[in-house]
């Protein structure tokens, strides 16, 4: 049976989507396979970060209503053979997903698949509900602001009430906090809230930690997961993220201001 | 507050309580050897007979008739106050409300809590539904372990609430009684809300978006920014609210 990973956040624009098609595909690089979905319908975007939007002719809504099979609605992924996507539906809106079709869906996924990543959308509305409703784990992302923090603390709220292992009193879904975006030098400054200020208040296991970086805007904009290009330190910290996932212990990264970022920038040749 | 308008306008109000009390249990039936251990514990431990209410456990005792007045008269006399009686046989109990006392079934061994010995286990008897007064466990408080999160209420509508954790920004905690977290209060804490003027809020560190006790209430703006970050009781003196530090 597949494990189901929900990727959420609470609050819009903090790198749920990139988050989880890097993750996905750190996944998928590693040898396992993995489909990832997007929940968001009605804005659907994870085509176009992992740069199938060209190929997209069915969706999940599709999916559920009946109007097409499974594999006519899984993306291959051009780069990595294990990956797949399912893409969300543009014209529909959230309320056309139920959640005996998610889960009939997930099911039949659960018997092919290694890991099932549930692509969030923001908001703690049906959408969103549905997104996490399954899962085994999940991971939160925040931005080191106090509104992604506190979203981010609701989130974790209705992860452990409103999800299928609560109501079920089963073991609760296993949370991660990936924190996004983080700029070590307006940490320092105090412009944004530090690592140990997010983790003191969010009390849960930190997965990783993505360096704001342009290679995230750059990738996304391309179309490729950050994590293909492992010369960058997003890319680099998604890989370490995605190694902890798969329960390796591995030392936390780029949360320091790096003093000689200037002479290996001139020499190391990180960017290119 | 509407509850509280609604109780005003009453005479009175029925409420639940769990109060501590001494249970005198006793060994023997016999007044004069009651009154000669009571001079010996009155001349060891003066201030504990002060008027103290007593129930006297006649569980122990074999006997289907005593001499309940008498032993009640020399309680008095060494300020002691029989309130109830608790076991016996019918004219025990018969006898107990003759003299104004009120009566408890046996208790069911579980709950009692024995300072000396362990009492012999007694079957309940069942269809009573009067609450053990007697008993040291307390019903209706709760204790919450882990995080209270943005968005989350936990309440506790009968008693106290501990909170062993963090209660978060966004987040609400309400008790009847008084509110007590190990750990950061963020979120906004309501004690005695249902006007208990005695009910009190107690905190690791400072951080509330409101406190209120009995619905008197401060808001973060309002509070000492001294008070912040440290640990705090929160209380009601003379309609305000008073925070004072711990530390």
């Amino acid at each position: 049976m597949a494990k189901i990973i929900v990727v959420t956040s609470g609050k819009g624009g903090v790198g749920k989507t990139t988050s989880a098609a890097a993750i996905a595909t750190g996944l998928a690089l590693r040898g396992n396979k993995t489909v990832v979905i997007d929940f968001d319908v009605g804005l659907r975007n994870l085509d176009l970060i992992m740069g199938c939007e060209r190929r997209v002719v069915y969706d999940l809504v599709n999916v559920i209503q009946g109007e097409a099979g499974l594999n006519q609605a899984l993306i291959r992924d051009k780069r990595v053979d294990n990956l797949h996507i399912l893409p969300a539906s543009q014209t529909r809106d959230k309320d056309a997903l139920t959640a005996e079709g998610v889960e009939k869906v997930l099911e039949t996924l659960g018997k092919d698949f290694d890991y099932i990543l549930c692509d969030s959308p923001a908001g703690i509305e049906r959408g969103a509900q549905l997104a996490m409703y399954f899962a085994d784990e999940a991971i939160v992302v925040t931005n080191p602001e106090v509104s992604s923090v506190r979203d981010s603390d609701r989130i974790l709220g209705l992860l452990a009430s409103k999800t299928r292992r609560a109501e079920r009193g089963e073991d609760p879904v296993k949370e991660h906090l990936l924190i996004t975006r983080y700029n070590a030098a307006r940490v320092d400054h105090g412009d944004m809230l530090n690592l140990e200020d997010i983790r003191e208040i969010l009390a849960i296991d930190l997965i990783g930690l993505i360096p704001e970086s342009e290679a995230v805007l750059r990738a996304s904009n391309q179309g490729v997961p950050v994590t293909h290009d492992d010369n960058t330190d997003a890319g680099q910290a998604y890989m370490d993220t995605v190694s902890r996932l798969l329960g390796e212990e591995v030392p936390l990264r780029f949360h320091e201001l790096q003093k000689k970022s200037l002479l290996s920038r001139m020499f190391g040749g990180g960017r290119r | 507050m509407s509850l509280k308008m609604d109780r005003a306008s009453m005479a009175f109000t029925f409420k639940g309580g769990m109060l501590p009390m001494t249970v005198m249990e006793l060994a023997s039936a016999d007044p004069e050897q009651i009154r000669e251990q009571l001079s010996g514990k009155l001349s060891q431990a003066p201030a504990f007979f002060q008027h103290t209410p007593v129930v006297l456990s006649v569980e122990k005792l074999d006997e289907p008739h005593l001499a309940l007045e008498r032993i009640c008269a020399v309680c008095r006399t060494h300020k002691l106050l029989p309130v109830a009686v608790r076991g016996g046989a019918d004219p025990v109990k018969q006898s107990a409300w003759a003299l104004g006392l009120g009566w408890f079934p046996p208790s069911d061994g579980t709950r009692a809590r024995s300072l000396e010995e362990v009492p012999p286990m007694v079957a309940p008897e069942s269809g009573v539904g009067e609450p053990e007064v007697a008993a040291a466990v307390t019903t209706g408080g709760r204790i919450y372990r882990g995080t209270v999160r943005s968005g989350q209420q936990v309440s506790a509508p009968e008693g106290d609430l501990v909170v062993i954790g963090a209660v978060n920004a966004g987040a609400e905690v309400l008790a009847a009684g008084s509110i007590h977290v190990y750990g950061p209060l963020r979120g906004r804490a309501l004690a005695g809300i249902h006007g208990d003027n005695a009910a009190g809020i107690f905190c690791r560190e400072l951080r509330a978006e409101l406190l209120s006790v009995a619905g008197n209430y401060k808001r973060l703006e309002d509070i000492d920014p001294h008070l912040l970050g440290g640990s705090v009781q929160v209380s009601l003196r003379d309609d305000q609210l008073g925070i004072t530090s711990l530390d």
